[in-house]
């Protein structure tokens, strides 16, 4: 194969299909339910709650950078959001932009050894 | 929810483009470039493993997950074999089954095909999910499929060009700030779950999710703690949200 296909032949193989085969089997599996079922809600609360699994485990396992910012940051930054998101009367950009602001306070000032 | 004007099974192309405009717009304004901020990091793995600027924007457009990306790059990276990179991809994407099922009755109509069906489900991210779930409940069914094309359209077509800039610009973000990149999307995330918490199941879901994930970590292990999450945390809401509801009604 020649080298330039090789890493979009690699994507598409390796990465791509392995993703899209969950989005594609959905179709086939949903094709048959309403809006308002109750296992529609089931489903819902299944991906619900992996999704905030997914968030716990990127901020208790973090990877590059973010693994330099200590724990209570990485978690009061979550926290904080979460607070300031009902303080701001459901604001999400308000929300998004105080927790981000915590995060790199936290990141900046915990005396991490960042490479600048 | 379904009142749409007698007669009007169909949009006219002018209404349909409206609304995939109004789509586009309501991502542009604020959650497309979330997303977007995710991907960014994306761009520099890629470089990091000697992949061309093109094979990184087109990961974004075509495998749209940005967890199985960073496996992707960073399994090269540490040359890991290709069937492990391949399987742990496929275990980290298994979220899009629930998200894409309990997604798409949202969406279908009368007139959706299967292929419509098959194309929106690609779109199928976490920003996308949570922001349709909140958003496409309370419009005109008829309309949803075009905002929802110019909504998704636009949050990929953005992080495509973000991945591109990442690319570029690998190694000039400073350490703080390239940590405040990679807590946009469990930041986000959160943010975005809470705002589209409708019912106690979902509220009940949202919380155990992380509670258990650091139980279910050490348990399953690092491949299969978050189906145990979703599956465990999932059941035990839909349960005690509906009982709550029964009691109440």
């Amino acid at each position: 194969m020649s080298d330039f296909l090789l890493p979009y032949v690699l994507m598409i193989v390796v990465a791509f299909l392995p993703t899209e085969m969950w989005r594609s089997l959905a179709v086939y599996l949903s094709r048959d339910l309403n809006e308002g079922s109750q296992i529609i809600v089931w489903i819902r609360a299944v991906a619900t709650a992996l999704l905030t699994g997914i968030v716990a485990k990127l901020m208790l396992s973090p990877t590059g950078e973010l693994a330099l910012v200590p724990l209570w940051g990485r978690a009061g930054a979550i926290a904080v959001a979460f607070a300031a998101f009902f303080i701001l009367r459901r604001n999400v950009i308000g929300a998004v932009l105080t927790g981000e602001a915590v995060l790199i306070s936290a990141a900046y000032f915990s005396g991490a050894h960042f490479n600048f | 929810m379904d009142e749409a004007a007698p007669g009007s099974a169909l949009l006219t192309r002018a209404r349909w483009w409206s609304l995939f405009g109004k789509g586009a717009f309501d991502a542009l304004s604020f959650p497309a470039w979330m997303i977007a901020l995710a991907l960014f990091g994306v761009g520099s793995l890629a470089r990091d493993v000697g992949h061309p600027i093109g094979a990184a924007m087109a990961s974004t457009l075509f495998v749209w997950a940005g967890p199985a990306q960073v496996i992707f790059y960073g399994g090269l990276a540490a040359n890991v074999p290709l069937p492990t990179i391949a399987l742990a991809i496929c275990l980290s994407s298994l979220r899009f089954l629930p998200m894409t099922m309990a997604f798409l009755p949202l969406l279908r109509g009368p007139t959706t095909t299967r292929f419509t069906e098959l194309l929106a489900a690609h779109y199928i991210s976490i920003t996308v999910w949570t922001e349709s779930l909140r958003r496409l409940p309370t419009m005109p069914r008829i309309e949803r499929v075009p905002y929802y094309f110019g909504f998704a359209n636009a949050c990929i077509i953005l992080s495509a060009l973000s991945t591109g800039i990442g690319y570029l610009l690998v190694g000039a973000v400073p350490g703080p700030l390239a940590a405040g990149l990679l807590a946009v999307t469990p930041i986000f995330f959160t943010i975005s779950l809470t705002a589209g918490a409708r019912i106690p199941a979902d509220w009940i879901a949202l919380g155990l999710g992380f509670l258990l994930e650091p139980i279910a970590l050490v348990l399953l292990g690092p491949g299969l703690d978050l189906m145990g999450v979703g599956l465990v945390g999932g059941t035990v809401a839909f349960l005690v949200g509906g009982a709550i509801e029964r009691r109440r009604a």
